[in-house]
């Protein structure tokens, strides 16, 4: 069995996330907090990848990161990047696709805090990011954990994005539930199986530990 | 001085109501705003503190303008510099009570009051607990504590006492007037409880569907007819036991219960829970020294 | 609450007491209270006033010119005696209005007081509260 594409997987839902924690608390801040009529449009957005087949989102991708095309070659000119059967490219397809799990958590916690605990702060003279950083954010602590944790659980399990916009090149896109694809259709059902199994056993105990650290069950572990 | 005029529509649970107030307050002086729920009061602390847009009007303190619609200036709720009680209290969760009240601080600021005011609210032994282990006295005595971190001038409470029960009340008026005299503030409160606005503050205004109806000292305001007898008190009903020919009325006065004699046709217009205010002929009661 | 309506006929002041006289229906009643017409706007000459005061602090004698300090007093007939163990209400009908009395029941015993009877009604001066 080769390993690769495991370390690959890991590897990617490892950056995707990073990526999707730092761009998910600002778009959620937003969502949470504002007025603005815009609002409904950026959560549609948001929510597509939930409802889209990921081939779609695949397909689009593909085409705008062709170097054949503005964007494309654009990036591939200005910033020397390529984004199309590369990990580069694969990390911007994840990320775009587990939006929505990172930012609905975020999002609902910042909604369920109550407004006033924003303003008692504000009357106190602290300014919206002192806020956000000592006040906010870490009173919803559960909701960050939950939105990493799907975020990441949900870009190892990924396959139709990385098919189209990461082909299936050994070391370099090839992650976990592309090989396993692999492995059946060549028959190697063994194979498969492992991967199959790694990938299962990982993704249960991430999600369990989750729901024991949220559940208040590992409180009296780390007092 | 601080006046405070202040024009806003508000969509309240009959339809649209406008609020439209203005109030002159003497610096140092415990102003009531009281009315029924609805009438505009929270909207009006709202605006001062600057959580709430006003549509038109102005807020002045001693001739800082904080709001003027006309030359558009409208401050910050963090420029305003205000303690605020809010009603739920809004202690910050993530932080025990002494640190609730270190974030107050500001930059530079002498840490010193932060132990004075633990101090003052007597919370020293429960400093290191979150807020989700406190009562909502406890509670309340912390939001308290923590909106005079900044020493504002203006210290303004939510209808702060409605959630506690009577004795709790008590003594939680004594903490706000301890702390309204030791740091000189001006104080404004809402509260729809007679006895508390009588006990506490030296003018009210009555806000009804968003306009003072009536403003002045509690007592006239609250008392339509001025009675002589010089030991007057305010308290509440809790007892009405029926002797003899005659009736004994328990009223609890602060944390004192008093008993005083009254008969079937004063009854008859009475409940448990009326507020009442006791007065008597300053020539009758005895003075005794305590040794 | 006994409750008499009259009109200030006379204020004598004397540092911050008042010594108020009413005119009730042609009864003349004293009041002195902690008030001078500076701190108290209903203190005026000609003003209507009530005078109030509790039911236990009421006197009551049979006999029609009492010999004693109270200057207070008004005539009437009883209306109603209601008995009670230790304490008796008596409702009184008088020339400024129905007044209730409370008395031990001892002496409503002792004075023999029966419905119907006239007696003299008292309230001391320091005991009457005035009011709009």
């Amino acid at each position: 069995m080769d390993w690769e594409p495991l370390v690959l997987t890991f590897k990617l839902a490892v950056v995707t996330t990073i990526v999707l924690f730092f761009i998910s608390i600002p778009i959620a801040y937003w969502l949470a907090y504002t007025t603005s009529r815009i609002k409904p449009v950026l959560e549609t957005l948001v929510s597509m990848p939930l409802v889209l087949p990921p081939t779609v989102l695949g397909f689009y991708l593909l085409v705008a990161f062709s170097p054949a095309n503005t964007i494309g070659s654009w990036l591939n000119h200005h910033l020397g990047l390529q984004l199309i059967f590369s990990f580069e490219g694969l990390v911007v397809a994840s990320v775009l696709y587990s939006l929505p799990f990172m930012v609905h958590p975020i999002q609902a916690g910042f909604s369920n805090l109550p407004p006033t605990i924003a303003e008692a702060s504000y009357v106190l003279g602290k300014s919206k990011i002192t806020t956000l950083f000592k006040v906010l954010l870490p009173n919803i602590k559960p909701s960050l954990l939950t939105g990493v944790v799907l975020a990441f659980a949900h870009t190892i399990g990924e396959f139709g994005v990385v098919l189209m916009i990461g082909g299936n090149i050994p070391g370099k896109t090839k992650v976990a539930s592309i090989a396993i694809y692999d492995e059946v259709e060549a028959l190697n059902y063994s194979t498969a199986n492992w991967y199959s199994f790694i990938l299962f056993i990982s993704t249960f105990s991430i999600l369990l530990l989750v729901y024991l650290i949220n559940g208040g069950h590992l409180k009296r572990f780390w007092k | 001085m601080i006046h405070i005029a202040l024009q806003k529509k508000l969509i309240a649970a009959n339809g649209e109501m406008l609020l439209d107030i203005d109030i002159s307050i003497e610096q140092g002086k415990v102003v009531t705003l009281y009315g029924d729920s609805g009438a505009g009061k929270t909207s009006i602390l709202r605006m001062i503190a600057g959580l709430l847009q006003a549509d038109k009007g102005s807020i002045t303190i001693d001739k800082h303008i904080w709001l003027d619609t006309d030359q558009r200036i409208c401050l910050k709720p963090q420029q305003r510099k205000i303690g605020f009680v809010f009603q739920e209290y809004a202690l910050f969760p993530n932080m025990t009570v002494k640190e609730n009240l270190l974030f107050a601080l500001e930059k530079g600021q002498d840490k010193h009051i932060v132990e004075e005011l633990i101090d003052i609210v007597e919370l020293g032994n429960l400093q290191h607990r979150k807020p989700e282990y406190l009562s909502g006295g406890q509670k309340q005595r912390v939001a308290l504590a923590r909106a005079m971190v900044r020493k504002p001038k203006i210290l303004m409470l939510d209808e702060p006492l409605s959630a506690l029960d009577s004795k709790m009340r008590a003594k939680l008026q004594d903490y706000i007037l301890r702390i309204h005299k030791q740091y000189n503030l001006t104080t404004l409160l809402i509260s729809h409880e007679i006895g508390e606005v009588i006990k506490m503050s030296d003018t009210v205004y009555v806000i009804d569907h968003g306009r003072i109806s009536k403003q002045g000292n509690p007592i006239d305001v609250f008392t339509t007819k001025h009675i002589s007898g010089k030991f007057q008190f305010s308290g509440e009903i809790v007892q009405i036991i029926k002797e003899d020919v005659i009736y004994i009325v328990t009223i609890l006065i602060g944390t004192n219960f008093v008993k005083i004699i009254a008969q079937e046709s004063e009854i008859e217009t009475m409940t448990i829970g009326d507020n009442v205010i006791v007065a008597s002929k300053a020539f009758n009661p005895l003075l005794q020294k305590i040794n | 609450m006994n409750s008499i309506k009259g009109e200030i006929v006379t204020i004598q002041t004397n540092g911050s007491l008042s010594l108020v006289t009413i005119d009730s229906n042609g009864i003349f009643f004293s009041a002195i209270i902690i008030e001078t017409p500076n701190t108290a706007s209903y203190l005026k000459i000609g003003n209507q006033i009530k005078m109030i005061f509790k039911e236990t602090e009421v006197i009551i004698d049979k006999n029609p010119k009492p010999t004693i300090s109270i200057q207070n007093r008004v005539l009437g007939k009883i209306l109603t005696i209601t008995k009670g163990e230790l304490l008796s209400k008596l409702t009184i009908d008088t020339m400024v209005g129905q007044l209730t009395a409370i008395i031990t029941s001892d002496a409503l015993y002792k004075l023999q007081l029966e419905v119907g009877n006239t007696v003299t009604t008292m309230i001391k001066t320091t005991e009457i509260m005035l009011s709009e």
